[in-house]
C-alpha cells in the first residue's frame, strides 16, 4: 500500500505517520489504501478519478499529507460541502471523505445531515473516537454520558448522538458501523461503499489510547467486547454497541436526479 | 464540465431589460461559471432564483446549500474541481463566507461571491446599503488581500461579473462583487455584445506549460501559480496551513509563513495598477471632487452635473469601479490638488480612510455625505455641495 | 493629460418620469416593469425602472418608478414625476406634492375620491379594478390601467410598444384577454375624452 503514499509529502516523509502511536486512524488508513487497491484493480478504476477530502482533526490528516491522489484538507465541518462542490464541477469523482466524529457531528453536523439527505454520491470514512483529539481532548458530541474529558472534568451530563441512525434517518443509501478491530469487515464495508452510488455512511470505532490514557491492544480488545453484530443481538446484549450493515437502498444519487433535469436542455 | 449544445442557451448579442441580478448571473454563465450554490436571503435571492433556472440551462449545476458556509464551501470544491463557482448573499451571509473566503485566499482559488449589502448591523433591514465595504477587504481573518468591484448600472452588473471572473482567474484569487441592493433590483438595458468580442480569462494550467506532474508546484512557478485540478493526474493536495511552493506544511519557520503570506499581499496589492480601475468626468481643472462608488454614484454624477450647469460650481466627478485592492495611484493621477473632496457613501464614512491616506496630502477637507438605509438623493449631495463650497 | 470637459456639450438629456403607487397586490410593481420594458425593448429608448415597499407584501404601501430618456439616465429614481398613477387614496395624498403642476394624474376612482388642489393637474380616472373584476379576474387591472394610460403618453410611446411589453409579462394562454382588458381601459379613456 505504500505505493499510495507519496514519499515526500506535505508533512514531510512518509513514515513515520504523524499519528500519535497506537492511534486507530493509521489502521483506517491502512483498510482505506486495502479498499481503494481493490477498487483499482478489480474494477479498473482510473486513479485520477479518486479524490480524498477532509475537514479539520486527527482524521482529517489522513488527506493531503501522505496521499498519492487528488485530496484536499479543507475547512473545519465543512469537507462535505467542499466535496458537494466537487461533484458539482465534476460528477465522475469517486469522493471519499475522511472525517472525525467532531468535524462531522458538531461544527459540520448540518452538512452531514443534508449530504446524505442529498444522497451525494461519496463515501464518508468516519472515524470515532468520541472526543477531540487534536486539540487535547476535549468532549464530542459523541462522548458518553459520564465521560471526563477535558471540558467535562465532572462527568459529561450530555447523551451522545448515534451517527449511524441519523445518517439512516437522513437518507444515506448505505449506513454501516464497525471497528478497528474489525480489519477484513472494514475493507470489505469501504469497497461496498466506494462503489456504492449515493451516499455511504461507515463509522468506524477508533482508539485514542493518548486521551483515554489507555493501551491501544487493550482497547481493540474492548472493542471487541462493547460491540455485537446487530443481525446476532440477544437479550443479554442490550448494552452493546451494534456494528454490521444497517442499511443497504438505491436510491438515486444528487447527481443522477439533477440529471434529468439537465437532459431538458442537453439537444 | 460539457462544453456542448447548451451553450446556445447563453444570452444572444441584443438588448435586454432585466434587474441588476438577473443580469450578474448571465454575465457569469457568459463568463464560463457553471457552478453556483446559494441560500435565501433578502435582497439577494433574485440572483439564486434567476441562476436555479438559467444554469441547467446552460449545462451548470445549481445547488441551494443548507446554510451560508456550505455554499462558500461548495466554490472551494468546485473550483479545485476544475469549475468557475459563484454565490450571491447579502451581508448577514457574507459575514458567514468569510471562514472559506479565507481559506480561498491562502489557497489561492478563483472563485467569486456577490455581495447585495444591505444596512447592518445584525439583521440590520432590506434596503440600501455599502456598509460592507470595509468587510470586503478586511473580513477574512489574516493577511493577504482581495480584489472588490463596485457595479453602479445594470450593464456593469453584467460586465463587472464578466471582470470578477477574468480577473479571479487570472490572479487565482477569490473576487468579490460588492453590489447594492438599488443597483440589483433596478431595471435598465443591457446591451449584449457578441460572444466572440467578449473576452474570457481561464486560469493557466501546468498541463498548458509543459510542467509534468513530478515537477509541479502547486504554489510556484510564477507570481500566478498555473493550477492543475483535481482529476488531471496531477495528485493535487489542496491545503489551507501556511506552505511552501510544492505544498509542504511542515517545514514551518517565521520566514517560511511570511514568505507565503505576503505572496498572497503582494500578488494583489503589487499588481493594483493593473487590477484597478476607476472612472473620472469632469476633473481636469476642477478644485472639488465627488469621490463615490457603486449605486451612488449614479446620484453623484447627476448632483456634479447640476451643480456645474446651474450653481457654476467646479466640481470633478471620480468612480471607483474597484474597491480592493485600493486604486491608490489611479486617484492621484487624477486629483493632484484639490480644496475640498466630498465622499457620498451609504455608511458613515468607510471608503473615506482610504481615501483620506490617498489624498490627504493634497486636500485638506474631506467631507462625508451619508445616507443609511437609502439611496442618496441628488438634492442630498448637491445641499452638502453648495454649503461647503 | 486629461482634457477639460465641456459641460456644454455634455448636456443632460430630459428626462420623463412615471411614478406608480398603491397598495400591494395592486401590480404596482408589474405596471412599472411593462412600461420600463416598452420604452426600452420596443421604444427604443433608455428606461430604468425601481421599485419599494412597505414591510407587508400584501396590503402594505407600495412604490414603482420609471424614468425615460433619449439619453444616458443617471440618477434612476424619479425626482419630479410628469406622470402619478396612484391606485389609493393614500398613495395620492403621499406621492401629489411631488406632481409637477400640469402633470398627468391617473387614479382609480373607486379607491382614490378625495383629490386636493385638482385644478393644479390634468387628471384621468380608469376603474380599472371593477373592469377587471367584471372581466373575470382583478389579475386583468394593469392591462386595464395600461390601455387608460396610453392615449396620455402617446407621443412618446406606441400603441404597439405598449401592448408587446404586456404580452412579454403575461402567461402566453393570458395575452388574448389581456388585450381585451387593455383595450377596455383604451376605450374608457377615449370616451372620456371624446
Amino acid at each position: 500500500m505504500l505505493k499510495y503514499l507519496k514519499e515526500e509529502g506535505l508533512m514531510g516523509p512518509r513514515l513515520p505517520l504523524l499519528l500519535c502511536p497506537g492511534c486507530g486512524h493509521g489502521q483506517v488508513l491502512n483498510y482505506t489504501l486495502h479498499a481503494v487497491d481493490r477498487i483499482i484493480k478489480e474494477d479498473k478504476m482510473a486513479k485520477e478519478k479518486l479524490l480524498f477530502i477532509s475537514g479539520v482533526g486527527c482524521s482529517s490528516r489522513l488527506t493531503s499529507h501522505y496521499l498519492n491522489f487528488d485530496s484536499g484538507w479543507t475547512i473545519h465541518g465543512r469537507a462535505l460541502a467542499v466535496a458537494t462542490g466537487a461533484l458539482l464541477a465534476n460528477p465522475e469523482f469517486r469522493v471519499v471523505v475522511f472525517s472525525g466524529d467532531g468535524d462531522m457531528a458538531s461544527i459540520g453536523g448540518n452538512h452531514f445531515i443534508h449530504a446524505c439527505r442529498r444522497n451525494m454520491d461519496l463515501t464518508i470514512v468516519c472515524m470515532n473516537n468520541g472526543l477531540y483529539g487534536m486539540t487535547g481532548g476535549q468532549q464530542a458530541p459523541t462522548s458518553p454520558r459520564d465521560m471526563i474529558t477535558t471540558t467535562t472534568p465532572y462527568g459529561n451530563p450530555e447523551e451522545a448522538f448515534d451517527l449511524c441512525k441519523m445518517a439512516e434517518v437522513a437518507g444515506a443509501n448505505f449506513v454501516a458501523r464497525w471497528t478497528t478491530a474489525h480489519p477484513h469487515q472494514v475493507v470489505k464495508t469501504i469497497v461496498k461503499g466506494i462503489r456504492k452510488k449515493g451516499t455511504a455512511f461507515i463509522e468506524i470505532l477508533s482508539q485514542c489510547p493518548v486521551h483515554r490514557k489507555a493501551n491501544p491492544a487493550d482497547m481493540l480488545e474492548t472493542f471487541k467486547k462493547m460491540t455485537v453484530p446487530w443481525a446476532k443481538a440477544k437479550e443479554e446484549d442490550k448494552d452493546k454497541i451494534p456494528i454490521g450493515e444497517f442499511c443497504d437502498h438505491d436510491k438515486p444519487d444528487w447527481n443522477a436526479s439533477y440529471e434529468k433535469i439537465l437532459d431538458q436542455y442537453k439537444s | 464540465m460539457s462544453k456542448g449544445p447548451q451553450e446556445r442557451h447563453l444570452l444572444k448579442p441584443g438588448r435586454y431589460y432585466l434587474q441588476g441580478s438577473e443580469a450578474c448571473v448571465e454575465g457569469a454563465l457568459m463568463a464560463g461559471c457553471r457552478v453556483f450554490a446559494g441560500y435565501p436571503i433578502t435582497p439577494a435571492s433574485e440572483a439564486m432564483e434567476h441562476a436555479a433556472r438559467r444554469f441547467p440551462q446552460v449545462g451548470g449545476r445549481f445547488i441551494q446549500m443548507e446554510d451560508e458556509i456550505g455554499s462558500a464551501s461548495v466554490l472551494i470544491g468546485a473550483s479545485w474541481g476544475g469549475a468557475k463557482a459563484m454565490t450571491a448573499t447579502s451581508s448577514p451571509g457574507f459575514s458567514l463566507m468569510q471562514e472559506a473566503i479565507s481559506i480561498g485566499i491562502i489557497s489561492e482559488t478563483p472563485m467569486v461571491i456577490v455581495d447585495i449589502q444591505r444596512p447592518g448591523p445584525g439583521q440590520g433591514y432590506i434596503t440600501a446599503s455599502q456598509e460592507d465595504v470595509m468587510q470586503a477587504r478586511w473580513g477574512h481573518h489574516g493577511e493577504g488581500s482581495i480584489i472588490a468591484l463596485a457595479p453602479a448600472s445594470v450593464q456593469e452588473m453584467f460586465d463587472l461579473t464578466i471582470q470578477a471572473f477574468n480577473l479571479s482567474e487570472k490572479w487565482r484569487t477569490p473576487v468579490l462583487v460588492m453590489a447594492e441592493e438599488p443597483v440589483a433590483h433596478l431595471r435598465e438595458l443591457l446591451r449584449v455584445g457578441a460572444r466572440a468580442d467578449i473576452g474570457i480569462i481561464n486560469r493557466s494550467k501546468p498541463q498548458d506549460l509543459g510542467i509534468q506532474p513530478d515537477d509541479y508546484l502547486p504554489w510556484g512557478h510564477d507570481v500566478v501559480a498555473p493550477m492543475a485540478n483535481w482529476g488531471e493526474g496531477y495528485s493535487v493536495n489542496f491545503v489551507g496551513l501556511v506552505h511552501k511552493e510544492d505544498g509542504n506544511v511542515t517545514d514551518w519557520s517565521s520566514e517560511v509563513n511570511c514568505n507565503c503570506t505576503k505572496r498572497l499581499l503582494s500578488k494583489i496589492e503589487g499588481n493594483a495598477r493593473e487590477i484597478a480601475q476607476i472612472e473620472t468626468r469632469f476633473v481636469e481643472g476642477s478644485r472639488n471632487f465627488v469621490i463615490s462608488y457603486g449605486s451612488v454614484s449614479r446620484t453623484a454624477i447627476e448632483a456634479v452635473m447640476e451643480a456645474r450647469e446651474q450653481n457654476g460650481i467646479d466640481l470633478g466627478y471620480v468612480r471607483l469601479k474597484t474597491l480592493w485592492p485600493f486604486p491608490e495611484e489611479n486617484l492621484r493621477a487624477a486629483i493632484t490638488s484639490a480644496d475640498t473632496i466630498f465622499i457620498p457613501e451609504m455608511n458613515f464614512g468607510m471608503m473615506r480612510h482610504p481615501i483620506v491616506e490617498a489624498l490627504g496630502d493634497r486636500c485638506r477637507n474631506f467631507v462625508s455625505i451619508p445616507s443609511l438605509g437609502i439611496l442618496h438623493s441628488p438634492e442630498l449631495i448637491l445641499s452638502k455641495i453648495v454649503e461647503v463650497t | 493629460m486629461l482634457e477639460k470637459e465641456d459641460i456644454s456639450k455634455v448636456s443632460r438629456s430630459k428626462r420623463f418620469e412615471i411614478r406608480i403607487a398603491g397598495f400591494g397586490g395592486q401590480g404596482v410593481v408589474t405596471i412599472g416593469r411593462i412600461l420600463g420594458e416598452a420604452f426600452a425593448i420596443y421604444e427604443g429608448k433608455n428606461s430604468t425602472n425601481s421599485q419599494s415597499y412597505g414591510p407587508e407584501s400584501r396590503g402594505g404601501a407600495c412604490k414603482s418608478e420609471v424614468v425615460v430618456s433619449d439619453g444616458e439616465i443617471y440618477y434612476p429614481n424619479v425626482r419630479r414625476p410628469d406622470v402619478l398613477i396612484a391606485l389609493s387614496q393614500k398613495a395620492l395624498d403621499t406621492y401629489l406634492p411631488d406632481l409637477k403642476e400640469g402633470g398627468l394624474l391617473l387614479i382609480d376612482p373607486t379607491s382614490v375620491k378625495d383629490i386636493p388642489f385638482p385644478d393644479k393637474y390634468r387628471i384621468h380616472k380608469i376603474a380599472a379594478m371593477e373592469i377587471a373584476h367584471r372581466m373575470g379576474s382583478v389579475k386583468y387591472q394593469n392591462s386595464v390601467a395600461l390601455g387608460a394610460l396610453h392615449p396620455l403618453i402617446g407621443d412618446i410611446l406606441e400603441e404597439s410598444s405598449l401592448r408587446k411589453a404586456i404580452a412579454d409579462s403575461v402567461p402566453v394562454e393570458t395575452v388574448a384577454v389581456n388585450m381585451q382588458a387593455f383595450d377596455k381601459g383604451l376605450d374608457s379613456a377615449q370616451r372620456k375624452s371624446g
